[in-house]
């Protein structure tokens, strides 16, 4: 097969230099800013947001130790799974061995952590082995509870009309495999779910469902399937306009909305799912219209529906073992789900010498890769003071990032923050994030993927 | 962003294609050169057939660019799609002519004789 090629980061930095780049950085300037230290650093999780510390750390100290724990040899470009899974990219697009990406002079130790133990500043690790710690990095990403639908389980997507783009890049490539099947059987219902939890890039769902929407018309027959479209809550999306556009174009396209409707056990012989209702009696959606059987389940209305090709978003939440452990928020919207930080300075609430950063912190949006990117100097600065006893500098705004691709070919770039009741944050004067663009489809099918790679170098 | 920032995401961008782009290259400067070593000259030969598939390569670029980017000309809907689609339609038409010119000479009457 044709393998398309690949620099790694120390030869694409050999090329930069060759062009003549490496006289634009005045070596001053990288080295002025480094820090004398004897500390042990533990870097916890190598993804998106642990290798982009790595990398800022390991150019920023000096002396001290760096270790980074992560079991992974491979690295995930995550926002490629909707890519792969609505047949626009191939799969191996996505991957790059994790060594491109360890910088030199850092440790990494090729292990899952097991247990935190930050009373007394140590980690344990799936083989036995602890680590001790001055400064913790927390960055292992998110847990897909799958488990939590009853009957369901990752192993299940590709087959019997399953689909999930987050199961893993196998769990998107199946899952454009059986939206194929669904497409090949002419016609059908599909039925696209959200989680009850916050999610990792909480358009993904809504991608799904617009790039099946451009396939099922591609196809010439979108009269003879349904699609539905049944959410936990009322709102679709957190940022405000975003929200409304949805729900709109939703309606437009023909895809039935549902709300207050939780995906709580699927069926996968039957092919069918059961949602359980939890939201108020006046806005149960008649059964009749999802299928005839109803019941309670610890007294909530649930109902069975029937689907030929179901997208399922399992809810979410940080590690087990994170929530086993003295860091995880003991109160608040986050308790005993998510890392307890400080949104603001990415410090924990209550042990000074750990931050979090990425999709593992308790904050009310922010799971994508591009607030990785608005963390990662936030962290870098914040960790840096607090070894020197210093204030705290850096605030994060809480700025995420999410193309939500409207059809395959059209895009809008939806950046927003905490402030404002989410308002927009532009980064792009001449791109309006209300308007759908051929170029921000091109941004995020050409241009993410590298400024992806640029974060996780620590270069961006 | 710094430069050494932007300078990374475009090494980053540019690294699936470098092969494409440095053979792109040496084909461009190989016809220069042998045009070059058969008398042409850039502002002396006129060829409008050169031109001509030149324009169609540009006019055409307005179809095939969203198609290689997945997409279709129906999507370029904002002032600034159809800016970066016209600056990229004006690029493949100038690419184009950089390599049908010196091949028009080569391949016409002129040189033989
Ligand atoms: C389908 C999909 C689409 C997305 N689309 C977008 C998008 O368009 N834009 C965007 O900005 N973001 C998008 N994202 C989100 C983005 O990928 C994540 O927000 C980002 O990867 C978060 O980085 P992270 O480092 O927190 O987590 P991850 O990148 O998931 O990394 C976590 C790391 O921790 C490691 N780890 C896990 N457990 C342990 C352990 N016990 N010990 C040690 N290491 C451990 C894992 O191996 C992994 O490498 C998308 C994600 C998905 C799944």
């Amino acid at each position: 097969m044709h393998k398309p090629l690949l620099l790694n980061r120390r030869e694409l930095l050999k090329l930069g230099t060759g062009l003549g780049v490496s006289s634009l950085i005045p070596l001053s300037a990288v080295s002025a800013n480094t820090l004398q230290t004897q500390a042990h650093i533990v870097i916890l999780g190598g993804g998106a947001a642990g290798m982009a510390m790595a990398n800022r750390l390991a150019t920023r100290l000096e002396g001290g130790t760096i270790t980074l724990v992560e079991p992974r040899e491979t690295h995930h470009y995550q926002p490629g799974w909707t890519l792969v899974a609505s047949g626009v990219w191939q799969p191996d697009k996505t991957m790059r061995p994790n060594a491109q990406f360890v910088p030199r002079g850092v440790k990494w130790v090729r292990e899952y952590a097991a247990s935190i133990d930050a009373d007394n500043k140590r980690i344990s690790l799936a083989n036995g082995a602890t680590l001790n710690y001055d400064y913790l990095v927390v960055a292992t990403g998110i847990q897909l509870n799958y488990h939590l639908i009853e009957g369901m389980s990752p192993t299940l997507v590709g087959q019997h009309g399953i689909g999930s783009v987050y199961a893993s890049l196998d769990g998107a490539i199946r899952t454009n495999q059986a939206i194929q099947t669904w497409l090949d059987h002419g016609q059908g219902k599909g039925i696209f779910t959200a989680a009850p939890t916050p999610v990792k890039c909480a358009g993904a769902p809504m991608k799904m469902t617009f790039t099946t929407l451009s396939r099922l018309e591609a196809s010439g027959r979108r009269d003879a399937f349904d699609v539905e479209y049944m959410a936990p809550g009322t709102s679709l999306f957190s940022q405000p306009w975003v929200n409304e556009f949805v729900k709109q174009r939703f309606d437009e396209q023909g895809v039935t909305r549902r709300h207050h409707y939780r995906l709580s056990a699927i069926d996968p012989q039957a092919k069918q799912a059961e949602f359980t209702f939890i939201g108020p009696e006046s806005e149960f959606t008649s059964h009749h219209q999802l299928r005839e059987a109803e019941f309670r389940r610890e007294n909530q209305p649930t109902v069975i529906a029937d689907y030929d090709f179901i997208h399922v978003v399992p809810p979410m939440s940080a590690h087990d073992f994170i929530k086993q452990s003295a860091l995880i928020a003991q109160d608040g919207p986050f308790r005993g789900e998510w890392l307890d930080v400080d949104i603001y300075t990415m410090q924990h609430n209550r042990y000074p010498d750990v931050f979090g950063i990425g999709d593992v912190i308790g904050a009310p949006i922010n799971k994508t890769a591009a607030s990785v990117k608005a963390q990662a100097p936030v962290v870098e600065a914040n960790l840096l003071a607090v070894m020197q006893g210093n204030p705290l500098p850096a605030r994060h705004t809480g700025y995420t990032s999410c193309p939500m691709i409207t059809g395959i070919g059209k895009a809008m770039l939806v950046e927003f923050g905490y402030e404002d009741n989410f308002a927009f944050m532009p980064s792009f004067s001449f791109i309006d994030p209300t308007d759908e663009s051929w170029v921000t489809w091109v941004m995020k099918d050409r241009m993410l993927q590298p400024a992806y790679y640029a974060v996780l170098a620590g270069q961006a | 962003m710094t430069i050494t920032g932007i300078v990374t995401i475009l090494m980053f961008v540019l690294a699936p294609y470098i092969w494409f782009i440095i053979a792109g290259l040496v084909i461009i400067v190989a016809l220069h050169f042998s045009a070059y070593l058969r008398g042409y000259q850039i502002t002396r030969h006129h060829s409008v057939i050169a031109l001509l598939l030149a324009g169609l390569v540009g006019l055409t670029a307005y179809v095939w660019i969203p198609w290689l980017t997945h997409s279709k000309l129906d999507y370029v809907a904002t002032v600034f799609d159809w800016v970066a689609l016209t600056g990229a339609a004006i690029a493949a038409f100038i690419v184009a002519l950089i390599v049908l010119h010196p091949l028009s000479y080569l391949i016409s009457d002129r040189r033989i004789h």
